[in-house]
């Protein structure tokens, strides 16, 4: 199990998405990614992505972490 | 690693979103090589989605020029290009649509002596014609060559697409082996078209192609649509592969499924 950090500060939705969603293509299931978004939209919309796709995702404050799940 | 830029995850972040699609989707489209037969009514639109979603390379064949009477359905040409070729024309739009797809056109004719020569690197054909004569050609050609092949077709305020996999789903010769005489059935020109029911046909060819070339979503293979544009409906009608089928025959081993 790996674990990755991923700064998409200043990237506007859905490009941050974008960037996390090919980020979570190269790991396995298991593998937990962090990710580091503005706050607003992007802390409010990419954690419901990533939930909509399955994953385990844990939000504190700015800093979202995905668990992959398939 | 991904190969895709960030200018590409820019440009095609709305097609990356889909759950249904990834980057490994899009990194196939990049790869990929698509060749279109006809740059008309229906080819305008299936280039410039093709174009436009990031396939990394577009040939198109047409061997007429830009008329005036094609410009209402025809939106890949302008009315200063009534004169020119239509490979060439559509080509010129193409580049600067989307500078990253390398755009080969061929102005030529397609027939029985050159389309395997002009369809054998393509990954997926899409056939955009207007002739029987053209789309039995295209149909063999792929089949021998074990290229699947999105046909399609508009007559009035009708029309039909099919996606076909030699070897593994019917053909076009296996859903409709009769082939018509020269002359027996109107040509578009004879028949008249309106061009938003190209638009539809073109766009759900297009559609196709990218199923079949990503494998994102399955096509519609073993059946085609037939689409009525005076209501809107759409009928899918099964079909199968025909054992006897002259073009199947000729599929490669190495493509056929059993």
């Amino acid at each position: 199990m790996t674990s990755q950090t991923l700064d998409l500060t200043g990237v506007v939705c859905p490009l941050n998405w974008v960037k996390a969603k090919l980020a979570l293509e190269e790991l396995d299931q298991g593998d937990q990614l962090t990710l580091l978004l503005d706050p607003g939209e992007p802390v409010e919309s990419v954690p419901q992505s990533a939930r909509e796709d399955g994953h385990d995702v844990t939000v504190e404050g700015t800093r979202v972490t995905i668990v992959k799940q398939r | 690693m991904s190969p895709l830029s960030d200018s590409d995850l820019e440009r095609y972040s709305r097609q990356l979103v889909l759950p249904e699609w990834s980057g490994a989707a899009q990194a196939r489209l990049k790869e990929a090589s698509v060749m279109v037969v006809g740059a008309g009514a229906l080819g305008s639109p299936v280039l410039q989605y093709l174009t436009g979603a990031g396939v990394g390379r577009v040939g198109v064949v047409d061997e007429d020029t830009v008329e005036l009477s094609n410009l209402p359905r025809q939106p890949l040409h302008f009315t200063p290009d009534v004169g020119a070729n239509k490979a060439e024309s559509a080509a010129a739009k193409l580049g600067l649509m989307n500078t990253e797809t390398i755009v080969e056109p061929y102005p030529a004719r397609l027939g029985r002596m050159n389309a395997e020569a002009m369809l054998m690197n393509a990954d997926v054909v899409v056939d955009c014609s207007d002739s029987f004569t053209t789309r039995y050609t295209v149909n063999d050609t792929c089949c021998a060559l074990g290229t699947p092949l999105v046909e399609g077709g508009v007559l009035g305020f009708e029309g039909l697409v099919m996606a076909i996999k030699p070897g593994e789903s019917a053909c076009y010769r296996c859903a409709f082996p009769v082939e018509p005489e020269e002359g027996t059935v109107p040509s578009c020109r004879e028949a008249g078209v309106l061009g938003p029911v190209a638009g539809i046909v073109g766009s759900m060819q297009a559609l196709e192609a990218l199923k079949l070339l990503t494998g994102a979503v399955p096509p519609l293979l073993d059946k085609f649509v037939q689409v009525d544009a005076r209501t809107l409906e759409h009928t899918i009608v099964s079909t199968s592969r025909r054992p006897d089928c002259e073009a199947c025959a000729r599929v490669p081993a190495a493509t056929q499924s059993h």
